[in-house]
């Protein structure tokens, strides 16, 4: 992204390709990312139309009810994926349980991103004091064992706010260090450019030469890791929400769905229980994982495909 | 190196003092009341337990309260957990070495898995084996360890009947009999493999890139003019060469260890620190948990001392002071 002098030039030499849609075109012709992406946005439709597809797909769309007459059923015409314990229907849950997933998922991304750059922006632009202060501030949060305090912290917030946003919070307020350093390295190489003391030197305010000049050129390595990132943060919930750390057990979403494997009983004779969120979590990273690699390349402007 | 080292964990005094009154912090603002395992609990007269708040010096403000606790912290007196009645130095100590023979465990078949699968890749780069091992490689890469628990037990536990699904040791093993042995290590390995999956496929890829990147390097050209053999060059000069970055990976996997220690040994219900953590959690057990977090917070710290270090042994281009 950085300089334009990569730019590969067209058959008609009028008018070259934009960084951006040089990424696009190598992005499009990877084919391992293409297919990842449909599956993700396959799973994120379905999740997102659960309402209206739950009374379609399944006699029993209601999630939150318990059903004696039918429970344990067995895949069958009926139940495309069975029911579990409490007789609510597989499949149904888990298109609502992606609502839940994805929603974490993607909120603590955002939050981690956020923090993060601006932590690293400023620390990388201001240097010195600030600097010090802040990067000792992320020393101190990457030192944390993550797992152990989430858990504790969880079990704190628990019931004082919502159940769901305790989690984004948390493990969002925990994860940022590494985009932090990384952010802090970027802006640090990219600051000792002399269009930013061009910026700085015709009177341009700090705030406008980090969103304006440097966040622009350091944008590419944060959205390859903010896909990373998701990824990440749908283990993560989905982890917590098997030990009962996480999503409210009344909530569903593919940890709590897979947390049933706990029981020996479940796990060793109803696998139609477990599998299906075992199987759609691990789709979904290898997917988000693959889609990570295929930006990462794409928006590489010296890889040439 | 020394300075260095030395320098570097006198840096984590302060740290660790931080975590210490974050960890105190938390510990007081968890939900219910962390009276400590002393008191009586058949006595339930108010007067009774307001004099033992007194006098065990819950009533006291709370940087008091904080300064007695980490005195009795350095000291080794982790205090009385409230589950078990007895003090929380014994129950740890009880649970470490299982912890200790899974994580070695883990870091062993790690280790090994990655040196063949690794070489044998770098060895025959873009062949039909290579592919299969990276495939196979980016799954394990994706699939979230608790994920793979579970399929674990599933096949080889359950369809299988290969490896046991619960426990550290059979109940009908006699102790320090050879069977006992035997079974411990037959609990351990399922865990162990499971715990280890993960690093295993970045070690495998790394070391596979290292050795590519390597065998096309100067050396091994001269050593192939000399006539050395093919075998020898790889095992020899190339190993050599890709096993330095292997090591400071140590590291890191402490950390990462502990966190997928929690959640395997909860799985696998294997009584380690990590279902301790967990269960003093939702036991309300203030003084275990505070002890225990003090006590993975450490390791964390420990393991990215190490790596650093490390880096710097087995690199001597980079310089530490």
């Amino acid at each position: 992204m950085a300089s334009s002098t990569t730019i590969t030039q067209q058959k008609k030499p009028e008018r070259s390709m934009s960084p951006w849609q040089i990424a696009r075109r190598k992005f499009v012709r990877n084919k391992l990312a293409m297919i990842s992406s449909f599956f993700i946005l396959l799973v994120t439709l379905m999740s997102l139309s659960a309402p209206f597809l739950a009374p379609v797909l399944s006699p029993l769309p209601d999630i939150s009810k318990v059903n004696i007459s039918a429970m344990n059923i067995e895949p069958n015409g009926e139940h495309l994926l069975g029911t579990d314990k409490s007789g609510r229907d597989v499949l149904t849950r888990l298109f609502y349980g992606g609502r839940i997933s994805l929603l974490v998922g993607f909120s603590a991304t955002l939050i981690v991103i956020t923090l993060g750059t601006v932590v690293g922006a400023l620390a990388g632009f201001f240097g010195g004091f600030i600097d010090s202060i802040l990067m000792r501030f992320t020393d101190f949060v990457l030192n944390f064992p993550f797992l152990v305090f989430v858990i504790v912290l969880n079990t704190i917030l628990y019931g004082i706010v919502d159940g769901l946003w305790v989690l984004i919070m948390v493990i969002g307020a925990l994860s940022w260090g590494g985009v932090a350093r990384l952010v802090r390295s970027k802006v640090l190489a990219e600051k000792e450019n002399e269009y930013i003391l061009a910026a700085l030197s015709i009177g341009c305010s700090p705030f406008k030469v980090i969103t304006k000049h440097l966040l622009p050129n350091v944008i590419s390595t944060i959205i390859v890791q903010g896909t990373l990132i998701f990824a990440t943060m749908i283990v993560i919930e989905s982890a917590l929400s098997y030990l009962g750390f996480g999503v409210p057990q009344a909530t569903p979403s593919w940890g709590n769905m897979l947390s049933s494997a706990n029981e020996p009983d479940v796990l060793q004779g109803k696998p139609w229980i477990w599998m299906p969120p075992a199987i759609i979590i691990t789709l979904t990273i290898l997917s988000i994982n693959f889609i990570g690699e295929g930006l990462k390349d794409a928006l590489n402007p010296k890889s040439l495909r | 190196m020394l300075k260095y080292s030395i320098r570097r964990l006198l840096g984590m005094i302060p740290m660790l003092i931080l975590i210490s009154i974050v960890v105190f912090s938390l510990a007081k603002l968890m939900p219910g009341d962390s009276l400590s395992g002393e008191i009586d609990p058949l006595n339930t007269n108010p007067e009774y337990i307001a004099e033992m708040r007194e006098k065990l010096g819950y009533n006291d403000p709370l940087p008091v309260q904080y300064f007695n606790w980490i005195t009795g912290f350095v000291q080794g007196d982790f205090g009385k957990s409230t589950r078990f009645k007895t003090p929380v130095f014994d129950i740890i100590m009880e649970k470490v070495p299982n912890t200790l023979l899974l994580g070695i465990t883990a870091l062993v078949i790690t280790y090994i898995m990655a040196f063949i699968m690794g070489m044998y890749s770098g060895r025959r780069p873009y062949t039909l084996g290579d592919n299969a091992i990276a495939g196979f490689n980016y799954v394990m890469l994706a699939i979230p360890s608790f994920v793979a628990a579970v399929f674990a037990i599933y096949i080889f536990a359950f369809q299988l009947n290969w490896f046991p699904f619960a426990g550290s040791v059979d109940i009908l093993a006699e102790q320090g009999s050879f069977e006992y042995y035997v079974s411990r290590m037959h609990h351990v390995l399922l865990p162990a493999i499971v715990l280890g999956a993960m690093s295993t496929a970045s070690y495998t890829q790394f070391l596979r890139n290292d050795i590519i990147e390597n065998s096309r390097k100067d050396f091994v050209r001269t050593a192939r003019a000399k006539g050395t053999p093919m075998k020898k060059i790889y095992n020899v000069h190339i190993l050599r060469n890709s096993i330095i970055p292997l090591v400071t990976f140590l590291g890191f996997d402490f950390a990462a260890l502990i966190g997928g220690a929690i959640i395997t040994e909860t799985i696998f219900t294997y009584p380690g620190i990590g279902q301790l953590f967990l269960e003093s959690v939702t036991s309300r057990d203030y003084p275990t948990l505070m002890a225990l977090t003090m006590l993975l917070s450490f390791l964390t710290l420990f393991g990215n001392l190490l790596a650093d270090i490390l880096y710097g042994v087995v690199d001597p281009r980079i310089r530490l002071d």
